[in-house]
């Protein structure tokens, strides 16, 4: 038998919460409650991968006031051995580089997604902003590979060191990432409930279902899309920071159509337009992984066939469809908004009864 | 650029050109008959090349015979993928997102299925067993048997096609649910069952062309789904709707990708990396600058011709 350290394995499975969960609460804000067709999650999330590994490799050494070194080719393994040093011996360096790539990746992200959404007006059909989306994605993936210098093409840059790789304690270190990830997660949830319950909330809402009397209503309709855009796309690329340093490797590979897929997964599931739904949606979809990460372990040992990592993709299929068929509202279905003056009508006809 | 780059760019774009367009043609009848963007179509010209692979490793080489078995493994997978998945969801006004998000995971689940079974059984990145021969040489043109299978069978599956859509009765039925599904139902046409057979026919040509593909380069799992968005340009470029428009959009994707590509790597250092960037670039082109495709080119030139 295999020992699993359950300690260790709940860390993983919560850090991968907080950074699905930043995915989920993105599409469901431009999805679930604006109406946006976001099928190009994963260029949002790719953003912010990339922004890492381009900070990790040219900007942290200069905060460390040393030599960057060109992190592809032929002196990649002394690239590698520098940015692991200076992760290891200067942790300020190392806090400084991570804001600053949080930062960044949020404003190009945040500026993408609110020029994109302004491609919606030039578009026949409303659908062909899905199509868009996605296309748009695996472009950007394919010229971000092609580009050889950025991140490296193919080989991707590996030792994208989490934060507090100084400890060097894995056990503390990735504790306290997996901190900094529920924390972030749970900033963006805490944002998004207040957005969804304001009166732009409740416009966005009115977009999603009929955007004629919303716009009759004399509601500025590409703006707020765009808005809602630009904030879904800074958190995913926020969630895109944290997968790469999950990881520790940026890779032009990790960014294609399936993790979009995974996204809508987890808000299909949890439950569209509710955000503890996406939260829902998150956490299930993390177990999961990390089940079937277990079980590929537990089959392997036990000498069968069958890849586990396929089995997966399978399950993640049906469940969409059983979803999609008989529980299209999610397992945590979106409730009814009620504001204060809705209460105080309500309250004035109850009284009048 | 070289001339024998050329040629050889252009007989590609000929043979790949005829594959798109049978697989294109598929994406363009499944949206104009069922409203529906068909994400999984990649994997019935997957389903379909496995078929035929399965076929001749178990020693019947005969080309027609594993055409046959291609068409029957495509056409069955799509129909069940209606009768499993998209039926089910019709008139429950799901969005139109539903649709697309169901097309995928559909495509996912027999991707992965393909995936489990070449895995069981190695059956990675094999080729069908039809012996590779050269029928013609003459300075740079060489062409191979392969040549001589796969774009007289496109050109004639072609052909067949909109014969059978403009003159057969199927096809009458099949343009009437196109037009109006309501106005095709009130007059007396069997709907599920014109919908049943467009489904057989679409994923048999897709298993067709799977087939046909099987025969230039080796299976894979993923063969399909890695040319869907090139056949979705070629569908797009027919405006989703014009099965001419269609066949014009699979050879200038072809085209682009081929000959193009080759011109922009040989005389301006273009790295063929790029080269899966094409579509897409085709894609958000059309969508944004030319929503209709070739559409009313066609007609326009049909009106002067008048």
């Amino acid at each position: 038998m295999i020992n699993i350290d359950i300690g260790a394995t709940a860390v993983a499975v919560l850090t991968l919460f907080g950074i699905y969960a930043l995915m989920a609460i993105s599409l469901n804000l431009e999805y679930g409650v604006a109406g946006v067709p976001n099928f190009g999650k994963a260029l949002f999330v790719s953003i912010g991968a990339y922004t890492a590994g381009v900070t990790y490799t040219r900007l942290l050494p200069l905060l460390a006031g040393l030599e960057s070194i060109h992190p592809c080719g032929p002196s990649m393994g002394a690239a590698l051995q520098l940015r692991s040093e200076i992760m290891a011996t200067q942790p300020a360096a190392g806090f400084i580089n991570l804001a600053l790539t949080f930062a960044l990746a949020a404003a190009i992200a945040g500026a993408v997604g609110f020029a994109v959404s302004y491609v919606t007006l030039r578009l026949k059909e409303e659908w062909f902003l899905a199509l868009v989306l996605l296309v748009g994605g695996e472009t950007v993936r394919i010229l971000v590979r092609g580009a050889d210098d950025l991140i490296c093409s193919n080989n991707g840059i590996s030792g994208v060191a989490q934060p507090f790789y100084f400890l060097r304690d894995p056990g503390a270190s990735s504790f306290l990432f997996m901190l900094l990830a529920l924390a972030l997660a749970l900033a963006a949830y805490l944002y998004s409930e207040r957005l969804v319950r304001s009166p732009f909330g409740r416009m966005l809402k009115g977009l999603r279902e009929n955007e004629d009397v919303t716009r009759g209503l004399g509601k500025g309709i590409s703006l707020a899309r765009a808005q809602i855009m630009a904030v879904g796309s800074l958190i995913a690329a926020i969630g895109g920071v944290l997968f790469a340093l999950n990881t520790g490797f940026v890779n032009t590979n990790d960014f294609v159509v399936n993790l979009t897929l995974d996204v809508w997964v987890m808000v299909v599931l949890g439950g569209i337009g509710n955000n503890r739904g996406a939260l829902l949606g998150a956490l299930l979809i993390a177990i999961m992984d990390r089940l079937a990460q277990i079980g590929a372990i537990i089959l392997n040992m036990g000498g069968s066939e069958i890849e586990f990592n396929y089995v997966r993709f399978i399950a993640f299929g049906l469940i969409l469809l059983w979803m999609l068929r008989y529980r299209p509202g999610g397992l945590l279905p979106e409730s009814r908004l009620t504001t204060e003056a809705h209460e105080v009508v309500k309250r004035v006809i109850g009284a009048a009864k | 650029m070289p001339p024998a780059l050329l040629t050889t760019s252009l007989v590609n774009t000929i043979q790949i050109g005829s594959l798109y367009a049978l697989m294109a043609l598929g994406i363009t009848l499944t949206f104009s008959v069922m409203k529906l963007p068909n994400f999984a179509h990649a994997e019935y010209v997957t389903a379909g090349a496995y078929a035929a692979l399965i076929v001749s490793l178990s020693g019947v080489l005969n080309p027609l015979v594993i055409m046959i078995a291609a068409f029957a493994v495509g056409a069955l997978t799509a129909l069940i993928s209606h009768l499993a998945v998209f039926k089910p969801l019709e008139g429950r006004d799901v969005s139109f997102y539903t649709l697309i998000l169901s097309s995928f995971a559909i495509g996912l689940i027999i991707r992965y299925i393909l995936f489990t079974m070449a895995d069981y059984f190695n059956l990675f990145d094999l080729r069908i067993a039809i012996p590779l021969q050269i029928l013609f040489r003459e300075g740079y043109l060489i062409l191979s048997n392969l040549f001589a299978w796969v774009v007289p069978t496109s050109i004639v599956l072609v052909i067949i096609l909109t014969l059978l859509l403009n003159r057969s009765p199927l096809g009458r039925e099949m343009r009437a649910l196109a037009d109006n599904i309501i106005l095709a139902r009130v007059i007396g046409i069997r709907v599920e069952r014109v919908k049943n057979y467009t489904w057989l026919l679409v994923g048999g040509l897709a298993g067709v062309a799977g087939a046909l593909w099987g025969l230039q380069t080796a299976v894979h799992p993923l063969m399909g789904w890695g040319a869907i968005i090139s056949v979705f340009a070629a569908a797009i470029l027919g405006g989703l709707s014009s099965f001419s428009g269609t066949v014009m959009g699979a050879y200038v994707v072809a085209f682009s990708e081929n000959t193009v590509m080759l011109f922009l790597n040989v005389n301006y250092g273009l790295d063929l990396a790029f080269k899966p960037a094409i579509p897409f670039i085709i894609i958000i082109a059309v969508l944004l600058l030319r929503p209709q495709g070739f559409t009313n080119l066609i007609k326009r030139a049909g009106d002067l011709g008048r």
